[in-house]
This record gives C-alpha cells, sequence and structure tokens, in this order.
C-alpha cells in the first residue's frame, strides 16, 4: 500500500519547474518528477521512497522526440525504451542502447519505462547507462534558473548520488553516431533470458584508423556503486591494434578495475570473472567487425 | 486524505467519470469499478498479469497513476471482444489450448494485442520479446506463441479482405 | 508399440479428442470469476501480520492503536482465540489423523519461521487494514535456531518439533545389500542437493467469508482441496456441517494451494466482526503464506557389474521440513519408494529422515518427493554410465524395471512400463545435434522416472461423482473436484458427454462446493482424473446401461446391439435405425427411468507398510515416461540455454491430447526453473527473495520450444486405461537438463540450481585437478 501523495500533471517544463521549486528554492525533496513510474510506484509502495507530491512529466510535449542532425542524435527525456525499438535509425545511432533496450526489462515496462528515468533512478545496474557511457552521451539538465549540459561521464557522484539538484529535470540526453568505422556493443549477462536484473553488464566501443584503435569504451555496469567506465583498461587499448594478447590485458584490467558485492544473485568473485570474460568477447567481436574488410 | 480526482477515462470504447485519489494505480481504479478480468499477480510489475492497453499500448496497470491518465482509452481483455464473438486471439488461444489456469490470460492477450498493433506479422522472436513481461506458470508459452501466429495471420486476412 | 484393445468396450469418440476446453471461452474472454473477483456488499479487508524473525519468543504484542484506528473493524491475536489448533492431518477424506501435526493458528510465545502469523486485522478498506497492521507493537525476543536438518538432528540442537525434530522416518530393507555390493564390479557413490523452490502460480491465496443465516461459515476460496472444511471446522470450533467450501477455477496450484491457507483466517474474523471479510494475500504474503518444496540432500552408493547390472542401491535421504510437519512424512515416503528410480533392484537400503528447522515449512509441490528422488537416481544413472563406460541409455535399458517385478516396496508393478518406449522417442525427437560454437558446448541429457498417481492406499481414497440427464436430454455432472488449471472439469465433461454420446457443449459441471456437489476428494497426487474421472465414468456408465436398455426395446433388439453418439441413440449395425437422444431421454423421464446416479469410486484399501522393511503396498500404480534435452553452455559466463527439450510419457489413455500435451509442456518449463534459476534463498532462516524479480521463473525468453510425445498403453487405472500426467510432467525435467549440463562440460554440478556461477567453479575446479 501507498503512503498518499499529491499528484500534479504539468502541461509544459516551465510548470514542472515551477513545481519543483515550490518547496524552498532549491527543491524539495518530497517532490519528485514522475516518468514512467516503472521505478517510482514500485518505490513508493514498498516505502523506500517518501513522496509528498509527484509531478507527472507525460503531458509536456517538450520532453519528447528523437532528432538526429548532422551526427548528433538527441533523445527527449520521454523517450521510452519501446521508443529506442521502434526507432528504425537506432540501429545505427546507437548499437548498444538498442542491445540494451532489447534486454530490458519485459515489454508492458519498456512502453512506459524513460531512458531519461533510467539514468536518474541511481542504480548500478540500470542497463542503458553502459551504452550511453561507451557513446560518451551527455545529459541535458534543466532548472529554473537555466539549463545546463553534464557528461554522462560526470553525472554519477556515488552510489543513489548525482549532479541533478532536486528542482532539475533532465530533458534530453545526446550523442554523436557513432563513427562509420567504430562498433558499438553491450550484453547483458542476468540469471534469465528475459526481464531480469543484470548481474554484469558490459558495453564496448571501438574506432579503428589505419589499422589502429582511436578511441575505446569500456563501460561496466553492476560491479560498483555506479555504472562506470574501464578508463585504464581503455588506455591500453588507445592506439593500438587490438591483438588477443592486449584484449585480454584490457578485460584482465576492466576487471581489476570494478568493485563488485555479493548479493543474492551473484558472488563478487563471479561478477569480476564475468566483467573479464565479457570484455574481452565484446572488444574481439568490436575488433573484428571494425577490420572486417578494412 | 489527499483530494480526489475526477478522471475521464475511456474503457472498453465507453466513456467514464471516474473518482481516483491520486496514489491510485490503474489496477486498483479498474478492479473497484469491477473490471475484474484485470488481474493483481505481483503489484509492481513483475508479473504482467495485470496488463491493459493504454492508446493500444500494453502497460502494467500495477504501475500505472490512474491519474496520469485523463482522456485516455484503456482496453481490458474483456474490451476485445467482438460483439458475442470472440476476438481472433482470444478464439486462438482457446483453439490452441493456449489456456490452462487462465490467470495470466488477459495479461497475455493483451501483450499480444500490443504487438500486433505494431507488428502485424511477427516472427516468433518478436513473439518472445513481446511476452517477456508476462509470467505464465501452467502452459511453458509454447502453445501460446502459436496462437499469437494463428491470431495474426487471422487479423492479417481480415485485413486484406477489407 | 504394443496395441492394446480399448480398455472400456466403448468405441472412443470423444476421448482422445483434443476439444476445446470447457474452461477456455470463458477465460479468454475476461468473464471467469475467480475466487478473488467476488465481493459482498459490507464486507471487510483482511490482513495477516508476520513475524519479521525465523526463531524468537513473542515478549508482549499491544494493539490497542490498532483498535483504534478508525475503520478498523477486528484485531485478533492469539490470546483472543481458543485454545484450538489447526491440523494439517493430510487432505481429504479419511478423517483418520494420522500424525501430530498441530500447529498454532496465530504465534502464542514461539515464534518457529519467518513469517508467521502473529495477528489479524480486519477493517473497511484494504489501505486501512494495512495501516493498522502497521500499528501493532510487539516484541520478538530472538531465540537461538537450527536452519540445517543435519544440524537439528544433533544432540542439544535447539527444539523446534519436540522431542528430537525428526518428523519423518522411513526405511527399506528389501533383499541383501551386502551380498549385492559384494557382487558389484564397481560401486559408485555421489551426494546431490537440491534447494527450497516455490510454487510460482500466478494467483496469490485469496478468499471470501461469510456467515449465512443457517450459521454456516462460507468461505469461497482458490484451494486444490474443498474436504478442507473439517479442519477448518475443528480450528474455529463449529461442528464439520457448518464450514462450507465454495471453489472458484483456480489461478494455478501445483501442490501450494494443497494445504489451509487463508480459510482458518477468514473463518476466525467473520466469527469475530458478523461481516463478509475478503483476505488477499499480495505476492509477498504468498511466499510466506504457503509450504514450499523441500530442499533434499540424497546420497546414492550403487554397484554395478561390469556389464552395467545393478547389484544394489543403498540411498540415504535428508529432507527439511521446515519449522512445521505439514506433508512432509508423505513427502519423504514418496521420495523413499521412488529413490533408486524405474530400475529393477534386488537389493535395496534406504534411510530417509526429515527434520524440523526454523527455515520455512515445506509441504506439498509437484512431484512429491519423487521429483527430488529423481534428480538424483538420473544423475547417478549418468555418471555411473561414464564410469563404466556404457552409453546412458543403454545403461538405463539394462535396468528398466518390468511388468511383474516388485518395486522397493516388494509390490509387483501391474500396469504397463513404458520407460524405454518414452526415453528412445523422446531422445529421437531431439534430432540432429546442434554444433558447438567456440566457447559455447553443446549437451544432451536424458531423465526416466517412475511417479505413482492415486494417493497412499492405506488412506482409503474415495472420490463421488454425480451423473444426471434433465428432461431435455443436457447432462449435468456434479463433482467436488477443483480445477486448477490443468482442465481437470472439462475431462470429466468430455468422459460424461463420451458415455451418453452427447457433445461436450451439451454437458454442464457443477464443481468445487462442499455443500452441494459429492466430495470428490483433492486434486492433488495426479489423482484427479484417476480417482473422479472413474467416479463420473461409472455413474455415466450406469445412466448409459438404462438408456441403452430402454433404446434396445423401442428397436427390438439386445442393449448390447445399441449405441449412444452424436446426440442420438441407435442399433450399431444399422445406424438407419436410430431416435434422437433427446426423444430417448423424454421417453425414458415420462416412464419414470431413473435419469441420474451417484456413485463412489474406491481406490485399492490396503494396510501400511512394515515400518522396519518397506515393504507392503503404498500406491495403487505408476506411471513412466522420459524427458529429453539438448543445451548450450557458454563455458566462459556459464549460461545455459535450453535449446530443445522434449518429454515423452506414457499417460495410459490422453482424455484429451492438447490438455495432455499442456502439461508436459508446463511441466518443461517449471522443471527448467527448477534445474537452473529458481531458488528461494533462507539466511537464517530469513526469506531474502521474497518476489518475482528475485525468485526466477522462466519467461518466454528463455523456454525452447517445448515438444511432447503422448503414448497410451491403456494399462492404467484410470477411466478408459488412463494413469496421469500432473505430476510425471514435470519430474524427470530438472535431471534431463542437469544431465545435460553435465554432457557439455564434462564435469556435474551436484547442487541444484545450476546457476551459471556454478559452473564456471565447476569447470574452474576441474581445470585445477588437471
Ligand atoms: C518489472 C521491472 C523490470 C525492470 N527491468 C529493468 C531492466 O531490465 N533494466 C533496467 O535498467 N531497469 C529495469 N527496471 C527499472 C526501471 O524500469 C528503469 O529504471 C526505468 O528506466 C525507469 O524509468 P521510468 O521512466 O519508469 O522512471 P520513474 O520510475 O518515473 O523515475 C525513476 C527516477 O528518476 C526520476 N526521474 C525520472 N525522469 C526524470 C527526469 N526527466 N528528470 C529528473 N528526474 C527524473 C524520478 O523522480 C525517479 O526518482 C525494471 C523495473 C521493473 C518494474
Ligand atoms: S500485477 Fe502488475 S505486473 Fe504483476
Ligand atoms: S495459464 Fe496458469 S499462469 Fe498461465
Amino acid at each position: 500500500m501507498f503512503a498518499e501523495f499529491d499528484l500534479v500533471m504539468p502541461g509544459d517544463l516551465d510548470e514542472a519547474l515551477d513545481i519543483l521549486a515550490e518547496a524552498g528554492g532549491d527543491g524539495d525533496a518530497g517532490i519528485l518528477p514522475l516518468a514512467g513510474g516503472t521505478n517510482l510506484v514500485v518505490d513508493l509502495r514498498a516505502r523506500r521512497i517518501r513522496a509528498d507530491k509527484l509531478v507527472g512529466l507525460g503531458r509536456i510535449a517538450a520532453l519528447r522526440g528523437i532528432e538526429r542532425s548532422n551526427g548528433r542524435v538527441t533523445i527527449g527525456a520521454g523517450t521510452t525504451l519501446s521508443d529506442i525499438l521502434r526507432d528504425p535509425g537506432m540501429v545505427e545511432a546507437a548499437p548498444s542502447l538498442v542491445d540494451s533496450a532489447r534486454v530490458f526489462a519485459g515489454q508492458m515496462v519498456r512502453n512506459t519505462a524513460t531512458v531519461a528515468g533510467n539514468v536518474c533512478c541511481g542504480s548500478p545496474a540500470a542497463d542503458t547507462v553502459p551504452p550511453l557511457l561507451s557513446l560518451d552521451a551527455e545529459v541535458t539538465l534543466a532548472g529554473k534558473g537555466g539549463t545546463r549540459n553534464v557528461p554522462l561521464a560526470d553525472f554519477f557522484l556515488g552510489y543513489q548520488e548525482d549532479e541533478r539538484r532536486p528542482a532539475e529535470l533532465v530533458t534530453k540526453i545526446a550523442w554523436d553516431a557513432p563513427k562509420p568505422k567504430s562498433a558499438n556493443l553491450f550484453y547483458k549477462l542476468a540469471r534469465r533470458k528475459g526481464d531480469a536484473i543484470t548481474v554484469v553488464g558490459v558495453a564496448v566501443t571501438v574506432a579503428v584508423e589505419a589499422g589502429k584503435c582511436t578511441t575505446a569504451r569500456i563501460a561496466l555496469g553492476a560491479v560498483a556503486p555506479v555504472v562506470k567506465r574501464a578508463r585504464e583498461a581503455e588506455a591500453l587499448l588507445e592506439g593500438e591494434a587490438l591483438t588477443p594478447e592486449l584484449i585480454e590485458a584490457a578485460a584482465r584490467q576492466a576487471a581489476e578495475d570494478s568493485s563488485p558485492i555479493d548479493d543474492v544473485r551473484a558472488s563478487a568473485d563471479y561478477r569480476r570473472h564475468s566483467v573479464h570474460a565479457l570484455t574481452r568477447r565484446l572488444l574481439s567481436q568490436a575488433w573484428a567487425q571494425v577490420t572486417e574488410g578494412g | 486524505m489527499r483530494e480526489t480526482e475526477t478522471i475521464t477515462l475511456e474503457i472498453n470504447g465507453r466513456r467514464r467519470e471516474i473518482a481516483a485519489p491520486p496514489n491510485q494505480t490503474l489496477l486498483e481504479t479498474l478492479r473497484e469499478h469491477g473490471y475484474f478480468e484485470v488481474k493483481s499477480g505481483c503489484e509492481k510489475g513483475d508479473c504482467g498479469a495485470c496488463a491493459v492497453l493504454v492508446d493500444g499500448e500494453a502497460v502494467d496497470s500495477c504501475l500505472t497513476l490512474t491519474g496520469t491518465l485523463e482522456g485516455r482509452a484503456i482496453t481490458t481483455v474483456a474490451g476485445l471482444k467482438r460483439g458475442e464473438e470472440l476476438h481472433p486471439l482470444q478464439a486462438a488461444f482457446v483453439k490452441l489450448g493456449s489456456i490452462q489456469c487462465g490467470y495470466c490470460t488477459p495479461g497475455l492477450i493483451m501483450a499480444a494485442q500490443s504487438l500486433l498493433n505494431e507488428t502485424p506479422d511477427p516472427g516468433e522472436e518478436d513473439i518472445r520479446l513481446a511476452l517477456s513481461g508476462n509470467l505464465c506458470r501452467c502452459t511453458g508459452y509454447t502453445k501460446v506463441f502459436d496462437a499469437v501466429q494463428e491470431a495474426a495471420q487471422v487479423l492479417r486476412e481480415e485485413e486484406s479482405g477489407l | 508399440m504394443t496395441e492394446t484393445e480399448s480398455w472400456a468396450n466403448v468405441n472412443l469418440r470423444q476421448v482422445g479428442r483434443p476439444l476445446a476446453r470447457t474452461d477456455a471461452p470463458g477465460k479468454a474472454a475476461g468473464k471467469t470469476r475467480y475466487a478473488g473477483d467476488y465481493t459482498m456488499p459490507n464486507m471487510l479487508h483482511a490482513k495477516v501480520l508476520r513475524s519479521p524473525e525465523a526463531s524468537a519468543l513473542l515478549r508482549r504484542i499491544d494493539v490497542s492503536k490498532a483498535r483504534a484506528l478508525p475503520g478498523v473493524a477486528c484485531v485478533l491475536t492469539a490470546a483472543d482465540l481458543p485454545d484450538r489448533k489447526a491440523s494439517t492431518d493430510i487432505p481429504g477424506q479419511t478423517g483418520k489423523k494420522k500424525l501430530a501435526t498441530d500447529q498454532q493458528v496465530l504465534v502464542k510465545e514461539r515464534v518457529r519461521y519467518h513469517g508467521e502469523p502473529l495477528a489479524l486485522v480486519a477493517a473497511e478498506t484494504q489501505a486501512i487494514a494495512e495501516q493498522a497492521a502497521e500499528l501493532i507493537d510487539f516484541e520478538l525476543e530472538p531465540l537461538p535456531g537450527v536452519y540445517d536438518p543435519f544440524k537439528a538432528m544433533r544432540p542439544g540442537a535447539p527444539v523446534v518439533t519436540a522431542p528430537d525434530n525428526v518428523v519423518g522416518e522411513h526405511k527399506v530393507r528389501k533383499g541383501d545389500i551386502e551380498k549385492g555390493f559384494a557382487e558389484a564390479d564397481e560401486i559408485i557413490e555421489n551426494t546431490f542437493r537440491t534447494q527450497f523452490i516455490e510454487h510460482a502460480f500466478l494467483e496469490p491465496e485469496v478468499g471470501l467469508a461469510w456467515i449465512d443465516e443457517n450459521d454456516v461459515i462460507n468461505i469461497r476460496v482458490a484451494t486444490q482441496v474443498i474436504e478442507h472444511f473439517r479442519p477448518i471446522a475443528e480450528a474455529v470450533g463449529v461442528p464439520h456441517n457448518k464450514v462450507r467450501i465454495l471453489g472458484a477455477l483456480v489461478g494455478g496450484g501445483f501442490g501450494g494451494k494443497e494445504d489451509v491457507t487463508v480459510e482458518i483466517y477468514l473463518a476466525l474474523l467473520a466469527q469475530a466482526t458478523g461481516r463478509p471479510v475478503r483476505l488477499a494475500y499480495t505476492r509477498e504474503d504468498s511466499m510466506f503464506g504457503h509450504g514450499k518444496r523441500h530442499p533434499f540432500v540424497i546420497t546414492h552408493r550403487t554397484g554395478f557389474t561390469k556389464d552395467g547390472r545393478i547389484t544394489a542401491v543403498k540411498v540415504t535421504i535428508t529432507a527439511d521440513s521446515g519449522a512445521y510437519v505439514f506433508l512432509s512424512p508423505y513427502v519423504l515416503l514418496y521420495a523413499t519408494v521412488a529413490a533408486p528410480g524405474p530400475y529393477r533392484v534386488d537389493n535395496v537400503h534406504v534411510d530417509a529422515v526429515a527434520a524440523a528447522t526454523n527455515n520455512m515449512f515445506t509441504s506439498a509441490f509437484r512431484g512429491f518427493g519423487a521429483a527430488q528422488a529423481c534428480v538424483a537416481h538420473e544423475a547417478q544413472m549418468d555418471e555411473a554410465a561414464k564410469a563404466l563406460g556404457i552409453d546412458r541409455m543403454e545403461l538405463r535399458r539394462r535396468n528398466f524395471i518390468r511388468t511383474g517385478d516388485k518395486l522397493v516396496t516388494g509390490h509387483p508393478i501391474e500396469s504397463a512400463v513404458w520407460a524405454d518406449e518414452c526415453m528412445t522417442k523422446a531422445w529421437e525427437a531431439l534430432g540432429e545435434r546442434t554444433p558447438d560454437a567456440g566457447p559455447v558446448k553443446t549437451g544432451r541429457g536424458v531423465a526416466t522416472y517412475q511417479q505413482s498417481y492415486g494417493r497412499i492406499t492405506w488412506l482409503h481414497d474415495t472420490s463421488e461423482a454425480w451423473v444426471g440427464v434433465e428432461v431435455d436430454g443436457s447432462v449435468v455432472v456434479r463433482s467436488g473436484v477443483t480445477d486448477i488449471g490443468a482442465g481437470q472439469v472439462s475431462a470429466l465433461g468430455q468422459i460424461a458427454a463420451e458415455l451418453l454420446g452427447v457433445g461436450l457443449d451439451d454437458v454442464t459441471i457443477y464443481n468445487s462446493d462442499s455443500a452441494v456437489t459429492p466430495l470428490a476428494g483433492t486434486t492433488t497426487a495426479t489423482r484427479g482424473l484417476y480417482m473422479t474421472g472413474n467416479a463420473v465414468r461409472l455413474a455415466a456408465e450406469a445412466i448409459r446401461g438404462r438408456f441403452l436398455a430402454r433404446a434396445a426395446r423401442e428397436f427390438g433388439v439386445e442393449p448390447g446391439e445399441v449405441d449412444l453418439a452424436e446426440s442420438k441413440a441407435f442399433v450399431t449395425d444399422r445406424p438407419d435405425k436410430s431416435m434422437a437422444f433427446k426423444a430417448l431421454v423424454a421417453l425414458c423421464a415420462s416412464e419414470g427411468v431413473h435419469r441420474s446416479e451417484l456413485v463412489m469410486f474406491r481406490a485399492p484399501f490396503t494396510g501400511q507398510i512394515d515400518p522396519e522393511t518397506g515393504q507392503g503396498r503404498v500406491h495403487p500404480d505408476y506411471a513412466y515416461g522420459a524427458q529429453a534435452v539438448e543445451v548450450a553452455v557458454d563455458t566462459e559466463t556459464g549460461e545455459v540455454t535450453v535449446l530443445k527439450s522434449v518429454g515423452a510419457h506414457d499417460v495410459g489413455q490422453a482424455i484429451n491430447p492438447d490438455a495432455v500435451a499442456g502439461q508436459i509442456e508446463g511441466g518443461a518449463a517449471m522443471g527448467q526453473g527448477y534445474a537452473l534459476s529458481e531458488e528461494l534463498c533462507y539466511e537464517e532462516g530469513r526469506l531474502t527473495t521474497p518476489s518475482f524479480s528475485e525468485y526466477l521463473i522462466p519467461t518466454a525468453m528463455d523456454v525452447p520450444r517445448y515438444q511432447s510425445i503422448i503414448l497410451e498403453s491403456r494399462s492404467g487405472l484410470g477411466p478408459f486405461g488412463a494413469k496421469g500426467i500432473g505430476e510425471p510432467a514435470l519430474t524427470p525435467v530438472a535431471p534431463a537438463i542437469a544431465n545435460a549440463v553435465a554432457d557439455a562440460i564434462g564435469v556435474r554440478v551436484f547442487d541444484l540450481p545450476i546457476t551459471p556461477e556454478k559452473i564456471v567453479m565447476a569447470l574452474r575446479r576441474a581445470e585445477a585437478a588437471e
């Protein structure tokens, strides 16, 4: 059963920001944005979260839509996981995000859950975050005082802690579509194939020029308090041709970069093992993709 | 008590004014108003028994606050029926033995309908993906896949016959 | 396949056809009312307050704040209850108490498991009831608990069930075990472990109670067993005839709605308030509210000759019965009987024990002990085949029991044993082997089983049914049977339609009302079709006999020359000589021919087995079959994909092949969860996986297209030679998957579930050993 709360459904962004800023100028923990509600409603019911008022974002036209121009991809905060799967251009604009959407929850949740809500929910197992990190995505935050852009890589500060101020909304998420000679992959390891919480999620990006890796991104989910990049592992790869030995070294480094815990789903030991195995596999696949026929 | 708002919903083709407190889910609202075909299996999005269509798209009614739905069209499994006739999805589930205890059936049929609204000719992978949020403990899903495929064909034939 | 004669001298027209089930259209259209869909004016909503501790003393419980909350009608604690207990006598119609299995309704002093009920609340709304439950102030003093059955049996262990925590013990002593081992060329010993699992029916427990003008407590409830009106009446202190249980179509049972769930709470609250009360469990309540599948530790020590003949089997079984006895002794007995598998073994020694702990109590679950036994004996056969260098199926073939051979209990098996036929067909159906792909290795496994159908013969099982024909020719069946989703009710209709020569649409079945439908016994133990199907068959046959006699007079022939079909009576050799069924019925009605029949079908009755040797008869009969699977194992991550899964079962006679296939496919999915992903985790008795996001049953993304093969020996004790399929469908699945995984990776995971992590660890150990 829920504790009681109010619900408002503002018609535009300004109204929403006004309401969020209501109590106490810089926002109030008791006033929360409601997107798809697939985290929030569950948390409210379990009383993990308390709220006085929910600000439903469903009627705000400005938060909708997916745009692609000049190689830049922008999705509104209202974009759902199903929107990602439905958009035929996404397979090229964000291959790893499409991979993650396919293994994300079940249909009904995908139909309502937003990518922005996934980013804001603060879970280290949030499935769209490794892909978005591997794409160097940027988050746009809007508040009464204006908007600011924050690289996703700087967005997460600690467990359940992020850059967003309580009276701000994420309005969009943007990234550059992958370059032609690059590969971008995601794999979710879970205890079940359908509708399961991630045990380890790995996203990689590998871009190549003249036989050398120019950009390497490795993002790891569910193995640290926040989703994070394995920067030391990435550093091993950039500027190099990815030999099996180098890939193995980077995969080992990625496992070392992670700091997983034991829980009901898996042990820390197994998680680290899997980071190693999956990073190696995804990097090999990515390298094969970008060097094939080239 | 927080203020109870009156919401206008179209449920199974009928306009209804419904008073719902802000913390009420669509599952609670629908069952309170006699739509017992909407089932509760977990109330946290894990099972899909409560799935209904909102403007043609399946959602878990247990995760949807009624107050967010002003003016939207809701369809439950009972609203699929065409007069006295079963809808092709319902008919295929009956014919192919895809129903055992039947508790998951309303949700499964709504998830399948949501798929067919967008993808009239789904492959088996599409069907699995579309039904992955609906737990069924009795059937093992095989006959459910068959029913969705058969219904899709019937609906395509109806469509092209028009 | 052996051609057998039709069991009954009836030319089957309806039975054996995949008719759409009578319950399906209502379910598809959303018209079916489940127990939770009933409401009443002036109804209260209930909530159960549960213990957050597994082992504790209830020092104090103060409900004054809860009672004072506006909208609260009633709060009950143990102090408000008469000093009566809920008996968990084996359900059904025996009425004889078998064991000291009484249980407190609400905690009086001692909390024995996490989730044990402390108090009951009834209020005007669900929200108020929940709020009131939160306002109950109580103090628990933690007590040392015991969470492992082996530790529970050590001297000095905390006592959960007096005097020594041992709640069930069975033995088999057959042949000469020493001699058997002496004759062996190879002795193989392994230990296998199974986990706590959850039924995970989609409909949580729910019921609605009201007291009528005759002081009868009516309870509409989702249950497998309406005969529980007896223990319910005893627990609340009224005569048996003052409790009426009305079932509804049940949203899944699998054994989890076999024990009493919400009924006693509802009865107590209705008594206390005089108002209708509804209690609907949440999913979390359901995880706490009914018994689980017993975790078993099973050790097999098996002697084989060089050419693969079993010379001796010694099995020890230890089961965790949790905090209360419930059906543990019976589950253990089934496991004992099934222990060696469907094999002929002359020298057998079984020692089985169930011990109480402060874990969740365990009780009935599809497969009922035989499923756990199968996990062990089938893994053991594969391990033996590997050690002996004999093909896995060949080793089984050399040892299968045959009709006339003696079971471990010394009783001979009388019906057909088609384990080999089933195994061979299931394996063939796997087709071409999927090749390995890099680190992803393919493996195959098979498992066979022996599963009883029908209840223990010394429980003297009976089933009553009434069949009648209305004056307009429409047919009514009345049977107390509950329909838990397998098509129990529809099958009865099909049997009546068959024998009366009408269509399934012409039959209306009233079921599951302890006040007005003849008591059919439980829908458990794969007995529904066997027992109730026979009762309906006998009743319909009696009417058929009278109708045939009357029609024969009309046609001027002998009754044996007349048949009923397609709503007509006709002379078999001269179909032109016929009359409408309706006309025949009208004729019979006008002459006062009795158009209805109430019968009781009785299973074989025996005395108990010898407690020292386990010799005697335990079950009416057994079913045999097999599952074959192909899996792909990712040796780097440990992930398992089930690629193919085929169940082949001798069901005796399929009444409705689609319904049988449905059972086989559903069993395949449930067994897959048992093998790979499902586990209720208890930490010091505390459940850490109380929802469907932690307790993982297979989804549409996890399953292959299941295949089912139905064999019909027509050798069973059910109607038309039927055996049963409800439990058998599940039993061989988990071991077949375990065997396939072992085949794929070359090492075995001995503990279920076989998680990716355990596979990775097993491979790592194997590598280190090399
Ligand atoms: C059955 C089930 C399965 C799931 N499976 C997965 C899965 O496979 N993978 C996965 O990653 N997650 C999963 N989830 C979790 C959840 O669905 C996702 O995290 C989802 O993306 C959250 O989005 P939402 O729109 O529903 O957010 P909400 O629940 O509405 O909000 C989540 C949080 O973000 C805040 N918020 C939302 N939008 C904004 C915004 N624009 N600006 C600022 N703050 C905002 C809210 O205040 C809240 O704190 C699952 C949940 C359920 C119930
Ligand atoms: S009840 Fe809504 S998903 Fe289970
Ligand atoms: S038919 Fe019972 S849960 Fe699906």
